[in-house]
């Protein structure tokens, strides 16, 4: 898997960061064959890890692609036979306009979610580097506990705290700041308000893991480098946006694509706020609409197959982007 | 950098793999041993007392035999049952289940066939309603294990404050919640208590004028809530929900006690074992409740006789003075999955349940046994009074294949949701029909 070692005359000096050199082309080396017994070793080391991933990732995934062709449901759990209808639950699916409008409002969801988390956790990350050590320790033990605690028990404080009877949101609205409109106020039966809540739900546990990257990736921005161009008289933000932000960009990248995976199949906190009260029909997204099929497996496995094909769609720019930054 | 990068991309691996194992969690495979016989029971409707009862006589009955009875969640009851059903390894011997659960599972040939001991289990005694949601296609499969009607209680001192008598039709029992409502005008204070997705208690209206919620024509389910009964039944229950309730609109019917606990309802729907969730402020005696000492009993006892004396219980009236409404029957049925190898234990145990001690002991707790000829034994008091007027008359929900499918894909919910926001009310039940009829065929 290694690169061969480069020939020390053709090793590139240090390169400054601030300035893209193009990197003169140069002859490889052509590569010298190893016995094939030493170049089955690194791949035998891989089996460990492929084993479980066929298993656990790979049976699945064949299975919900065969049972998308399939008629399949209770009965056939029971021992009917399966019937192959073809295409016929994907054009099921995509001729029915509710359909896409689940799509659309989760790609939408999954972007604004995703844009804000990722917005909000560089701009902590930022500011963590730059508190002192009393305020930096308070922000990391916060933000740890909010990451910390299971999705249930937040999902539990966030409901009554939005409650529309004995919230604490809407007493805070209607008592002491005489917003009376706000007294009974139910905050999830508008999709619209029911979106903003789930947003800020969501922000809210993603943003964490979002601070903890970037700060680690922050700190590895050599000092050196940032005082030189201190010394050149860039300001803060253009030391920001020319040298730091460079740098880290691989582990931003990496960031916002877990954001983007995990807010695209969001399925939790939907689900919980749905059943707290919220129209069921009219706030679907991919994953909780997914779970209503799951009567009908055949129908579920072909939405589900649905949704991984927009997931590689969304994603399939960043991991090119990715894989192309390794092979510089 | 490059170390970063590959760093990254593992905790990708990693990270999106930790995600999927995720979700299979729960469920650990129990391995049913060759001694054990496993009974699922839902929720806390069953006391401790019954299960003890089962317990002991089943194994005294069945020499070296045990009897594991484990109580499931009623919510994500479905999915669950979808997969502990279908394997051998999982499935538990005998299982209870929803009524409105049941056609689902019964059509899907989950359950073994009744028929054989429908006569020593009770014949035409059981439950009618339930038998049907367990039949299919005129074979048995499943058999009433108990049934919970609706009765409505009430506050006796708010009622006389507010000049109200207790309604003897569906038609004061409305003027009553809104004068109720009138003559308390704190802002939280419903009249009735009528959270926005409450369909349990809003489909009394329907039945009792003669509407429905799905009727059959030919093969075909058709949704009946734009017929014209159906129509004039929701207008009542919108003006309900907006003159005599302030009940959140996105509550259901889960725990309607609360607001009337707190003072903030002169009435609420429940099934009659509700009864014991009853704790007004007034008669708080502030006992601990981990305090069992004879002094804290008789404290509690003193509370329980007070908050019954301030309560008062009817059964929610019909269309015409001292009938009663057809109110949505709760309750289960139970079955003998087809996967279990111990059809013959499971069957004696079904015995057991059907017997006269143990349906006796079912209706002692406020539960309407399977059997309606023990139902004398609820007693003779206001609440057994109300429970079996209310059941009498009590109506079940459509008893079609796919109706776990509607109730899974919460069409009612939303629809009660919009009448009570405001929505007019014939395009809301054309949108819900239509959601209805999707499912159904």
């Amino acid at each position: 898997m290694a690169a061969p070692p480069l020939p020390p005359e053709t090793a590139a000096p240090p390169r400054d960061p601030l300035v893209a050199e193009p990197v003169p082309a140069r002859p490889v080396p052509p590569r010298r064959r190893l016995p094939w017994r030493s170049r089955l070793g690194p791949y035998a080391l891989l089996v460990p890890a492929l084993v479980p991933v066929a298993v656990g990732l790979g049976y699945p995934l064949a299975r919900q692609f065969v049972l998308s062709f399939q008629e399949y449901g209770l009965a056939q759990q029971f021992g009917r036979p399966a019937e192959w209808v073809g295409l016929r639950n994907y054009t099921d699916l995509l001729s029915d306009p509710y359909v896409w409008g689940v799509i659309g409002r989760s790609i939408a969801f999954c972007l604004v979610n995703a844009g804000l988390t990722m917005a909000i956790g560089v701009t902590l990350a930022v500011l963590m580097t730059r508190v002192g050590r009393g305020a930096r320790i308070t922000l990391q033990v916060g933000l740890l506990l909010a990451w910390g605690t299971p999705v249930l028990a937040t999902l539990t404080v966030w409901q009554w705290l939005f409650d529309s009877q004995y919230g604490v949101v809407n007493w805070l609205l209607s008592d002491p700041l005489g917003a009376e409109g706000f007294r009974g106020h139910s905050w999830i039966i508008e999709p619209a308000s029911f979106y903003l809540v789930a947003t800020v739900i969501v922000v809210w546990m993603s943003v964490p893991f979002v601070v903890f990257t970037t700060y680690a990736a922050l700190l590895q921005v050599p000092a050196e480098c940032v005082e030189a161009a201190q010394l050149d008289g860039a300001s803060a933000w253009q030391r920001f946006r020319h040298l730091s932000l460079p740098l880290i960009k691989p582990v931003l990248l990496i960031a916002g694509l877990l954001q983007v995976i995990w807010d695209l199949r969001v399925f939790t906190q939907i689900h919980v706020l749905q059943k707290a009260g919220a129209p069921t029909r009219e706030t679907h997204l991919l994953g909780t609409y997914v779970y209503s099929l799951s009567r009908e497996f055949s129908l579920a496995g072909a939405m589900a197959t649905v949704m991984l094909v927009i997931t590689l769609c969304l994603t399939g720019f960043y991991i090119r982007r990715m894989l192309r930054e390794e092979d510089l | 950098m490059r170390r970063v990068r590959t760093g990254g991309l593992a905790a990708a691996a990693v990270a999106s793999l930790l995600a999927v194992s995720a979700c299979g969690g729960g469920e650990a495979a129990e391995a049913s041993s060759d001694t054990e016989v496993r009974l699922w029971l839902n929720g806390t409707d069953t006391p401790q007392e019954l299960r003890d009862y089962l317990k002991e006589t089943f194994e005294a009955d069945h020499e070296g035999m045990t009897l594991v009875i484990e109580e499931q969640d009623w919510s994500g009851l479905v999915p669950r049952l979808q997969t502990a059903l279908s394997s051998e390894d999982q499935t538990p011997d005998l299982v209870e289940i929803g009524n409105t659960q049941s056609p689902t599972f019964t059509y899907a040939g989950a359950f073994t066939e009744l028929t054989d001991v429908y006569e020593d289990l009770g014949g035409d005694d059981l439950l009618p309603g339930f038998v049907d949601a367990g039949t299919a296609d005129g074979t048995l499969y499943a058999v009433p294990y108990y049934s919970g009607a609706r009765a409505v209680f009430y506050r006796k001192d708010l009622f006389q404050q507010a000049g109200v008598a207790v309604p003897t039709t569906l038609e004061e029992f409305r003027t009553a919640a809104i004068a109720l409502q009138q003559a308390n005008p704190s802002p939280d204070f419903s009249g009735f208590w009528f959270p926005g997705q409450d369909w349990y208690n809003g489909v009394a209206w329907v039945f009792s004028n003669g509407g429905d919620l799905a009727v059959q024509e030919g093969d075909r389910w058709v949704g009946a809530l734009s017929s014209p009964e159906s129509q004039e039944a929701l207008a009542e229950v919108q003006d309900l929900f907006t003159n005599a309730t302030r009940a959140p609109r996105d509550a259901d019917s889960n725990e309607p006690w609360v607001a009337f606990n707190n003072g903030q309802a002169a009435m609420f729907s429940a099934p009659t074992w509700a009864r014991s969730s009853i704790a007004l402020p007034e008669c708080d005696k502030g006992v601990d409740p981990d305090d069992t000492s004879p002094e804290a009993e008789a404290l509690l006892a003193e509370q329980q006789a007070c908050n019954e004396e301030i309560t008062g219980v009817f059964p929610l009236p019909g269309e015409q003075p001292g009938s009663s409404a057809p109110v949505f029957a709760g309750g289960s049925n139970i079955a003998i999955p087809t996967m279990s190898q111990r059809q013959e234990e499971a069957r004696d145990l079904l015995r057991i349940i059907f017997s006269e001690e143990y349906q006796t002991m079912l209706a002692e707790n406020g539960l309407i046994p399977g059997n309606s000829q023990y139902a004398d034994a609820l007693g003779d008091d206001v609440y057994a009074q109300a429970a079996l007027a209310a059941a009498r008359n009590a109506k079940l929900t459509p008893a079609a294949e796919q109706w776990a499918d509607v109730e899974g894909a919460r069409i009612l919910e939303d629809f009660f949701q919009q009448v009570a926001s405001g929505a007019d009310v014939a395009q809301a039940a054309a949108e819900a029909d239509r959601l209805m009829e999707e499912t159904l065929n």
